[in-house]
């Protein structure tokens, strides 16, 4: 009995780490387009759609193991989401009068975005809910079995993490990321091109969502359509880890996460829910996030 | 070395600067006096590219530098010390400094700019790994004026360095300063306090409204009667 709690408990930490490492990587590239560059993207869920489907084509269709499409996916909604900044929200920023006009103006343009993106992915691969099995034989850890895909997922969301946390924290651009964040007139002071940061800040949002994306579909069934609960969740996270703060949002994407898993062991169904009355609660207690001041 | 030409600047429709004109010469503080709203800010930022001016030239080292972004400027020599310090909070005494130096020629060599920010400002050596938003007045001044040296300029322009600070503390900002000019590089000091600033500074110029009303040497404008009656209150 005692050990039969065990490995239930085991079960459900492990699955809310896996779901909050997947919301993690994703929250923390919202809020490098939300809290540095300033673009609260509704489309970010579309992103990680992209990189669902496009791991998906390349596994079914060409037999790509889905860990190296993530050298392939990745770079590629880099690309896409650095262009957007330089071509699209660069202007709009410019333009824009004031930084809270440019909120509204490129909140906007992400709405379009969204139904662009959605609908060029339905086009392409239909509207139905699509999957595949891969490493999906099951592993023994302390008497709880797991299917090993799921670990996988889990190791490379927590890697992504830690991996871009040290590039922030130890590099050039990392540091000029973070200058930005805090105080983008006064990086330019020092040097930064901050135009071309932000693009950047932008781009690594798109390439997180495009990882996230790619680990969703590795255990979890994927559609076109999916992208809207995945931009809410991400949302939910980063106002749980506080506006603008990386850590944060790898912090609250964890705790959402095992949120969800306890919820849904109790009764399925209800994790959204319980997402939401989390989101009202701490807008009423501590708006400023978990790690916020 | 610094030649500003005719400059125009605008907030919207607001007309901020007034056919504004100044110079600064190679190794020699120039102070800019004038009390609150008078444009001091407006003109810094003007220079350093966070504000375009609507017409005018600047000239800094014989190249055009008006109108540049941010970068260029810091790029061309000039580094400027914000007013209110804007440091970056979330970011340790240390850091703060090496954005200073950020830029490509100098991130190369911030080992040793950071040894002698420390010999210069022995303070900050001891803070070096608490954030820079906990820090006292003083000691944010310091890291603020630490940090604008990290990128080697020829000219430094520092907006009100010794607003909110206890006397003692203005004094040594102020010797730091004269420092400065005696290593060779030039100073744009904004201040308010006049009495201290024209102690130290070579020349002056005094803005109202946007336009200079008064300029020339500080021993002069010490006894000049408007400059003693409107900010000396003698
Ligand atoms: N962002 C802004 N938008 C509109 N008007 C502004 C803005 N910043 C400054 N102004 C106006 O421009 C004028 C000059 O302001 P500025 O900040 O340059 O003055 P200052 O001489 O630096 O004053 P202080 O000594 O108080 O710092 C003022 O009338 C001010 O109201
Ligand atoms: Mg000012």
């Amino acid at each position: 009995m005692g050990s039969y709690m065990m490995v239930t408990i085991l079960d459900v930490v492990i699955s809310g780490l896996l779901l909050g490492g997947i919301y993690a990587v994703t929250a923390v590239g919202l809020s490098l387009q939300y809290g540095v560059a300033r673009v609260l993207n509704i489309a970010h869920g579309e992103f990680i759609m992209l990189g669902a489907f496009i791991t998906y084509s390349l596994y079914t269709r060409f037999g790509i193991n889905p860990l190296i499409c993530f050298a392939i996916c990745g770079p590629l909604v880099f690309a896409v989401g650095f262009i957007l900044y330089r071509t699209l929200f660069t202007r709009l920023r410019m333009s824009s009068p004031t930084p809270g006009a440019f909120e509204g103006n490129s909140m906007l343009a992400c709405f379009g975005l969204l139904f662009i993106i959605q609908n060029v992915a339905i086009l392409i691969w239909g509207a139905d809910i699509k999957g595949y099995t891969y490493l999906a034989f099951p592993v023994d850890l302390w008497g709880a079995r797991f299917a090993a895909n799921r670990l996988v997922t889990l190791g490379f969301a927590l890697a992504i993490c830690l991996v871009f946390y040290l590039f922030l924290a130890n590099t050039r651009l990392g540091k000029a990321i973070r200058a930005a964040a805090q105080d983008p007139d006064t990086a330019g002071l020092m040097g930064v091109r901050i135009n071309q940061v932000l693009a950047l800040c932008f781009g690594f949002g798109a390439l997180m969502a495009g990882l996230g994306g790619a680990l969703i579909s590795i255990s979890y069934k994927i559609q076109p359509t999916m992208g809207l609960e995945y931009t809410m969740i991400a949302l939910i996270v980063i106002v749980l880890g506080g506006l603008g703060s990386i850590p944060g949002s790898f912090v609250g994407g964890l705790v959402l996460g095992l949120v969800g898993s306890i919820v849904t062991h109790i009764e399925p169904g209800l994790s959204l829910v319980a997402y939401y009355v989390i989101f009202m609660l701490l807008l009423l207690i501590k708006p400023t996030g978990i790690l916020g001041k | 070395m610094l030649q500003i030409h005719n400059i125009n600047t605008f907030y919207g429709k607001a007309q901020a600067l007034y056919d504004l004109s100044l110079s600064v010469e190679a190794s020699e503080i120039v102070a800019l006096v004038g009390s609150n709203g008078a444009g001091k800010t407006t003109l810094l930022k003007t220079l350093s590219g966070l504000l375009r001016p609507a017409s005018g030239r600047v000239v800094f080292l014989e190249k055009r530098i008006d109108g540049r972004p941010s970068y260029a400027v810091v790029e061309a020599g000039i580094s400027h010390i914000p007013e209110g310090r804007r440091l970056f909070p979330d970011m340790s005494v240390r850091e703060n400094l090496e954005m200073g130096a950020y830029l490509q020629r100098a991130w190369k060599q911030k080992g040793e700019s950071l040894e002698e920010i420390y010999r210069l400002l022995p303070v900050l050596k001891a803070r070096e790994g608490q954030l820079a938003g906990t820090l006292s007045g003083g000691e944010q001044q310091m890291v603020a004026l630490g940090r604008g040296l990290m990128s080697k300029p020829r000219l430094c322009m520092i907006d009100e360095p010794s607003s909110g600070l206890a006397p003692v503390m203005v004094d040594e900002i102020f010797h730091i300063i004269e420092g400065l000019r005696d290593q060779g590089i030039a100073i744009f000091l904004v201040e308010q306090n006049v009495r201290h600033t024209l102690e130290i500074a070579d020349r002056a110029y005094v803005i109202e409204n946007g336009r200079i009303i008064l300029a020339g040497k500080s021993e002069q404008l010490l006894s000049e009667e408007l400059i003693r009656k409107a900010y000396l209150g003698l």
